[in-house]
């Protein structure tokens, strides 16, 4: 963003003024779409853990339900 | 299950299925998806640009609701872990829980679309100003509540532990609300404390959707993540039962 200093070495052993204005700048477009992107994609993320936790108490509810199964089989 | 012939009887299998909830929790659903439709079309094609900060202004109408949703978030946390200590029940763990998740989700996206705004109205993503300080603290209290409640276990005194998290986290709401009167920083102050408010009537018209959009949405993220919660308490009960009866229990998700 410092155009007219050139390498980190540069930076770190001289500082000079700014010429023609201040150049460092941020789009307001991008941070904008930035924002609004990762506050569905946080959204979209939580709900996704939501399943997969759903998912796997399916799992456990099928285990249950077979041993169930297996033991009212044998009972009878 | 419980009484069919030549079953064996797993007492917390019971669970009852309210049609009537499930019809309120899609409603609202449908409800919290219309509002964000309308609500950031509005925005976009309706709020005028601010005069001074230009487009990225617009990220205030999303991120003043999302602080509010984690307040709302906390204050699940703080009403499920006091109630919790009272009087012990899944349901309550559940909702201190759920609230605690929605707390962190909601910081998450406050913690990074504050930054993106400062980015350009200060030149800095961030500074170590009171209430960015206060609250970037209350979301990692939220963050060793949810870490806690993942690898501490679930037993009666993990969950008590943790209700107490549940409660001091909710101790430092208040002092991110007020550290800006307090202490000062560059933290805006448009709509509370002496701010000079919003001076286009569609400006408070997209804020205020915003604050509906984002309560429905916390709504029905703790609501759904507290039923899974509960559910999982339920199986969790029902699968010592099965072991108690002399079932093979082996397979733990």
């Amino acid at each position: 963003m410092m155009a007219s200093q050139d390498s980190p070495g540069d930076r770190a052993t001289s500082f000079q003024a700014v010429q023609g204005g201040q150049t460092e700048h941020y789009s307001g477009e991008a941070l904008l779409v930035t924002a609004y992107a990762i506050v569905w994609v946080v959204v979209l993320g939580w709900v996704a853990l939501m399943w997969r936790k759903q998912s796997a108490l399916l799992a456990r509810v099928a285990d249950l339900q077979r041993e169930i199964d297996k033991a009212g089989k044998d009972k009878a | 299950m419980k009484g069919a012939p030549g079953r064996t009887s797993v007492p917390h299998m019971a669970a009852p299925r309210n049609r009537s909830t499930d019809g309120l929790f899609y409603s609202v659903l449908a409800l919290t998806t219309l509002t964000f439709v309308v609500d950031i079309l509005y925005i976009f094609f309706k709020v005028p640009t601010e005069a001074r900060m230009g487009i990225v202004q617009k990220i205030f109408y999303f991120h003043v609701p999302i602080a509010y949703s984690m307040y709302l978030g906390a204050t699940a946390c703080f009403l499920g872990s006091f109630a919790y200590l009272v009087r012990p029940t899944d349901g309550r763990d559940a909702l201190a829980k759920a609230g605690a998740q929605a707390a962190v989700a909601f910081g998450l996206m406050m913690l990074t679309t504050g930054p993106l705004w400062g980015a350009k109205a200060w030149g800095a993503f961030w500074t170590w100003d009171p209430r960015l300080t206060t609250a970037l603290l209350s979301v990692l209290i939220y963050v060793a509540y949810v870490v806690l409640r993942s690898f501490a276990g679930d037993g009666d005194g993990e969950r008590r532990f943790a209700a107490a998290l549940g409660i001091l986290g909710a101790a430092n709401l208040p002092i991110i609300h007020f550290s800006v009167q307090k202490w000062g920083g560059q933290h805006p102050m448009v709509i509370t404390g002496r701010g000079g408010g919003l001076h286009d009537p569609a400006m408070g018209v997209a804020l205020t959707m915003g604050f509906v959009g984002f309560t429905l949405l916390a709504v029905v993220l703790i609501w759904a993540q507290a039923r899974v919660e509960i559910v999982r308490a339920r199986l969790r009960r029902a699968e010592e039962d099965a072991i108690d009866l002399g079932l093979d229990m082996r397979s733990e998700a």
